[in-house]
């Protein structure tokens, strides 16, 4: 009877209750979202390398040592050379390495030079292989492969040509020595998508031509005496090293950062994530802390427009009085209002999350690399719902006790 | 999400230029700031502290008289027990089977060896002879630094660094019940500052910063 009570009276005034429930629709939405792009965005991160035991590069922050080995994320400060690579490697803890050389880009994808060791190390989402989709390994000496974002983008296949540019943001093309795709990987949400590989002796053969940069002018070795050269790698960027004992990381650890002969940096790869979360997060925090405030602001919006609305609903009150309802019924109607559209305002939050999230989802991915996953509630939303709705019908308890008054004041006369 | 991280790192950076001297060196020391390792596989987890003297005996300078003296083997043998320092579950059946408690003392000879490689790296092989030379002539400053009335005493007291090194090995009958691990270390030494924690497991590596209002760092799901 209550209940049918005030959902018709909410219908008399449907262009407002609508309103506002779209207005608190909007902002629970936003924090929803926030929290999901936050939670995605962290478990996208930690799922980019595993199994990976420690990454080593010059000297340099391992924040930065982590964007620019596996995130493609800025630029190594230094190379490092192959013979200190080879003294590292060669230590007995070590039980694998994949050495990794970047520092060129084929139309704003990163050119990575490795072995064929990477395709069998480089884990990612607990432990999974990349995959190749199409064709074949790295046989030839300009044969590349390309991520699954790199073959979508620029539509290559199997076979396609392509001419890798010197640097990342260059005019200076390496089209004396045309590339040739020979194989593509399969999706893998990591940046492994959008990356060019080649392999070490190919990065070395580019370049064999330059010096200190820049191209020697009218210098060009022809290919095929390039091919006879010794092109074993002299330097690369950094090195994806995996251990024999979990127990020996940190020896191994210290004497990579004490190595005498070169400035290097090693770092554990989920030690570096965590430093960088820890920084990422006070942002987290901040747009936590907006969408929490957005809430409140709509909270106080709906009490406003209850309150308002009291004025022209004194009539209204005094009719429920007429009928016999005693001020506390009064109380309990607003109260209920104030619930329904709280109840309302989340399903109709949720309902869009979804659908944006669906729309979005595709887009999120392809620009930023981060894979949303379009999944159920979590027990912690619900949490927050109930809190939502609590608050809700504890704020509405404002204009409830006003309209108490009013109704003992008034009672069925109003003196307006 | 990308430019989120462009901006932080610019911020990032700023911060590391500012401290590159104490994170950056060879030899990183922060006091203050004590590391510990953790490393787990299969049934063992070692525990590998490395922590500056500042934190624990509240000084750093060679030891200059018998209460220093004291106050340093006070310490190491605090640093015996483990239990003064962190504590295990007892139901994961943790049984120490080696451990090894050392002041490591950056000396004046350790810092001449740094110099010597750093002139390997140049291979400045001919000026070596002369930094020998230099070497010896700062040995024989080094004996008057004992002397309080030295005028160059301040500079290398500060200069003199050291550290409390202590590694503590397990076997457990049942690792997975470390679900938490407890600093008492805090409470220990009222002159400690923060641990940060280098921690990896077959799950992969993580970190942790721990300080003396919660003294413990969650390891659930991460052995």
């Amino acid at each position: 009877m209550l209940l049918k009570l005030t959902f018709n009276s909410l219908y008399a005034r449907l262009l407002t209750v609508a309103m506002t429930v779209f207005a608190i629709s909007l902002s629970l939405m936003l924090y929803m979202s926030v929290e999901k792009l936050r939670t995605s965005a962290y478990t996208s991160f930690t799922d980019t390398i595993s199994q990976t035991d420690l990454i080593v590069g010059a000297r340099t922050s391992s924040v930065q040592l982590l964007l620019y080995s596996v995130f493609r994320i800025g630029n190594a400060t230094n190379n490092i050379t192959w013979e200190s690579y080879e003294d590292v490697i060669n230590k007995k803890e070590v039980a694998w390495s994949v050495p990794i050389s970047l520092g060129d880009s084929h139309r704003g994808f990163r050119v990575m030079g490795t072995n064929s060791e990477f395709f069998k190390r480089y884990k990612f989402r607990g432990g999974q292989s990349i995959e190749l989709e199409q064709g074949k390994n790295l046989d030839d000496l300009y044969d590349v492969i390309i991520g699954a974002g790199v073959a979508e983008k620029l539509n290559y296949s199997v076979g396609t040509p392509l001419i890798v540019s010197h640097g990342l943001q260059s005019f200076s093309d390496h089209d004396d020595q045309p590339f040739k795709v020979s194989g593509i990987l399969a999706k893998t949400g990591t940046p492994v998508d959008n990356t060019v590989i080649v392999s070490l002796e190919a990065i070395e053969a580019i370049h064999v031509d330059w010096s200190t940069g820049a191209k020697i002018p009218g210098q060009i070795t022809p290919v095929e005496e390039i091919r006879q050269m010794d092109l074993s790698p002299k330097n690369i960027t950094a090195a994806l090293i995996g251990v024999n004992s979990k127990l020996q990381i940190f020896q191994l650890q210290r004497w990579i950062n004490e190595y005498p002969e070169e400035s290097l940096s090693s770092i554990l790869p989920g030690v570096a994530l965590q430093e960088l979360w820890r920084i990422v997060g006070v942002v987290e925090n901040l747009l936590l802390g907006i969408s929490v405030t957005v809430i409140f602001t709509t909270l106080i919006g709906m009490t406003a427009i209850i309150f308002s609305s009291l004025n022209e609903r004194r009539r209204e009150m005094a009719i429920w009085r007429a009928m016999g309802a005693s001020p506390k019924v009064v109380i309990g109607l607003l109260m209920l209002e104030a619930f329904i559209i709280s109840v309302m305002s989340i399903i109709v939050s949720t309902v869009m999350l979804f659908l944006t999230l669906y729309v979005l989802q595709p887009w999120i991915d392809n620009t930023y690399g981060i894979l949303v996953n379009i999944e159920m509630l979590s027990f912690k939303d619900i949490y927050i719902f109930m809190l939502f709705i609590i608050a809700a019908s504890l704020v509405s308890l404002i204009p409830a006790i006003r309209a108490y008054w009013f109704s003992i004041n008034d009672g069925m006369t109003i003196k307006i | 999400m990308k430019y989120i991280i462009y901006i932080l790192l610019s911020f990032n950076l700023l911060t590391f230029t500012i401290s590159a001297e104490e994170t950056r060196q060879v030899d990183k020391h922060e006091h203050g700031v004590g590391e510990l390792n953790i490393a787990v596989e299969g049934s063992t987890i070692e525990f590998e502290f490395m922590i500056p003297g500042a934190d624990i005996v509240g000084f750093e300078y060679v030891a200059k008289n018998d209460e220093d003296i004291a106050k340093i083997n006070q310490a190491l043998k605090t640093f015996d027990d483990y239990t003064n320092i962190f504590t295990l579950p007892s139901n994961s059946l943790c049984e120490l089977n080696g451990q090894k408690v050392a002041l490591k003392e950056e000396d004046e000879h350790d810092e001449h060896g740094d110099e010597h490689d750093e002139h390997d790296d140049h291979n400045e092989h001919d000026e070596h002879g002369d930094e020998h030379d230099e070497h010896d002539e700062h040995d024989e400053h080094d004996e008057h630094v004992d002397h309080d009335e030295h005028d160059g005493h301040d500079e290398h007291a500060e200069e003199n660094h050291n550290e409390f090194y202590a590694k503590y090995s397990f076997e457990c009958g049942n690792i997975n019940a470390i679900k938490e691990v407890n600093f008492p270390y805090f409470a220990t030494f009222t002159n400690s500052g923060e641990l940060e924690v280098q921690f990896i497991s077959n799950m992969g590596s993580t970190s942790f910063e721990v300080e003396g209002d919660e003294p413990l760092i969650n390891t659930d799901g991460k052995i």
